[in-house]
């Protein structure tokens, strides 16, 4: 199984570079912005704004936070694609030979979930260095917040990853793209039928200036952060035995 | 007398796809043998081994490698097998080394220094992405890391299709030192039959889905012959020794099924021995028109 690992992390070796180049990118620009906002430019138009716009100071640094959440973002999000692998699998013919090898079908799709438990390792352990670096130069958001905005944002991408895998083994190769756009328009729907009467509400009150829903779900992504990582660990567990399930039916070959 | 030892078993095998259907297919593999798996594109030779493989299950019949059910623990089994498919199935970008480093984490023998050895002797680069690689290097990239797991069974399907004669009796060399071993055995599936007669110590052969010839080679080929004679001398030979007949460049080519029967019932006539494709044309000319008729193929 863990040559399958390597396998697939070899497959996804041009998003580890795009990774790698991005996590240099967010490091000097997240730093800059940080260190602009104490001493430079961004710290003057923030006093600016306060005096001008009539922004209280909470707003000022929601509106940095914000920024800074937008940076963590960034090299998760580079590492989440995973059905790159079942398009260059499906282009190889991979099947040929992974249906050849000594290895169970279901330990065929466990490497494939082990290989998202590692490229979002590695993608939130970045995260952390750099929040880590960050929460030294900055008041505006203590690392504990940033902790909880990571641990969030991989649970996001994780749920995303967990539906993609059970689409691209259903529609089987070639129809990546449809896991692509299925699976974040399913877990967007999700969200809305939750949650439709809050958002409703909250609609309303922005007409009226008020942000209240934006502000909440930034609370509730650096406060409550154990609920999505719940729901995605309960979103990967029901993924891993649907895909398997599909997987022994279509004997492997995906 | 020693037992005759059988990696391969199948008994009564059936899948049906509606258009298709693999027919209570039953043939045995000994052990230490090359068996040589004919018959003609769609004859049903990639099915029968991909069932094998257990990757598609059969509607019916037992399969049985190195004496186990493949029904109870294939992944097992395939340590000791090793597959070549006539299309390679790894990724463009992979090097040797690359595959090196999947297959040493997948097999429990793999041997790196033979992988090595054989890309070497193969004037494979270890370092050049195999998507650049000819089709020969590839049939040759894949050969290498069948043997490179000390698999004692190879299965291969149609690994010289579309190779050069060079590069193909290059293969059948590495073949031969394959089998070597005693415990080391061969089913080649391939529609081209002289690289079998050289290096096949039994054959089965397949026409639509269904075994028409399965048994030793040297047998298969010493019963059947090539009996040549005029149109109006057919119906002197007996109907049973008749398998098919077909137009000659003088007369008619008739295929028997029973050699020295033949010499002795019709001595004035020439009768040749048959190579395996000969027995191949014949039997599925047979099956494609009504079987068993005596009609002569006319243009």
């Amino acid at each position: 199984m863990k040559g399958l690992v390597l396998k697939d992390l070899m497959c996804l070796r041009k998003q580890l570079m795009i990774f790698g180049y991005v996590v240099v990118g967010v490091l000097v620009l997240s730093v800059m912005f940080v260190l602009s906002a104490r001493f430079g430019n961004i710290a003057m138009a923030n006093q600016a704004m306060v005096a001008t716009e009539g922004l209280s100071a909470s707003d000022i640094t929601n509106l940095s936070t914000n920024v800074l959440i937008l940076f963590m973002l960034l090299p998760l999000a580079t590492v989440g694609d995973f059905a790159n692998v079942f398009t260059e699998d499906g282009k190889a013919g991979f099947f040929n030979v992974s249906s050849v090898l000594p290895i169970s079908v279901k330990k065929r799709v466990l490497a494939k979930y082990v290989t998202i438990f590692a490229m979002f390792g590695i993608g939130a352990f970045i995260d952390i260095i750099i929040a880590f670096v960050l929460s030294m130069l900055t008041d505006i958001i203590s690392f504990a917040d940033f902790l909880g905005i990571i641990i969030s944002a991989t649970s996001v991408m994780a749920i995303y990853s967990a539906l993609v895998i059970v689409f691209c083994f259903l529609f089987g190769y070639g129809k990546e793209d449809y896991a692509r756009i299925i699976s974040p328009f399913l877990m967007l729907v999700t969200v809305i039928s939750l949650n439709l009467s809050n958002i409703r509400k909250s609609i309303t009150a922005m007409d009226s200036g008020d942000i209240e829903l934006i502000n909440r779900c930034m609370n509730f992504i650096k406060h409550k952060y154990y609920v999505l990582l719940l729901i995605a660990v309960f979103v990967m567990v029901v993924s891993y035995f649907v895909s398997v399930r599909i997987a022994e039916r279509k004997r492997g070959i995906v | 007398m020693e037992d005759i030892k059988n990696v391969v078993e199948l008994k009564g095998v059936t899948k049906d796809y509606g258009d298709f259907k693999l027919d209570q297919v039953s043939f045995t593999v000994p052990e230490g043998s090359v068996c040589g798996f004919i018959g003609q594109n769609g004859a049903g030779k990639t099915t029968t081994i991909k069932l094998m493989l257990d990757v598609i299950k059969a509607d019916q019949g037992e399969i049985r490698l190195f004496g186990e059910n493949i029904e109870k623990d294939s992944a097992h089994l395939r340590e000791d097998i090793g597959v070549v498919f006539d299309e390679m199935g790894f990724h463009e970008f992979m090097t040797g080394r690359d595959i090196n480093i999947m297959m040493k984490n997948i097999y429990k023998n793999w041997d790196e220094e033979m992988f090595f050895d054989y890309l070497k002797r193969f004037s494979l680069p270890s370092r050049k992405q195999c998507g650049d690689f000819s089709r020969g290097m590839r049939m040759k990239l894949q050969i290498a890391v069948a043997l490179s797991h000390h698999a004692k069974l190879l299965i291969m399907d149609e690994p010289t299709s579309g190779l050069d004669p060079i590069v193909r009796n290059e293969m059948l060399q590495i073949f031969r030192e394959f089998v070597i071993e005693e415990d080391h055995t061969i089913l080649l599936s391939s529609h081209i039959t002289g690289d079998l007669e050289k290096l096949a110590d039994e054959v089965v052969f397949i026409n639509a889905g269904k075994i028409v010839l399965a048994g030793n080679k040297d047998d298969i080929l010493e019963k059947h012959g090539l009996l040549k004679c005029k149109k109006s001398e057919l119906e002197k030979i007996s109907e049973p020794l008749i398998v098919n007949v077909q137009p000659g460049t003088f007369g008619v080519e008739v295929l028997v099924n029973d050699r020295k029967a033949c010499e002795k019932l019709y001595s004035q006539m020439v009768i040749e021995p048959a190579t395996l494709e000969d027995i191949m044309l014949f039997y599925v000319n047979k099956d494609s028109k009504n079987a068993g008729s005596r009609t002569v193929e006319t243009d």
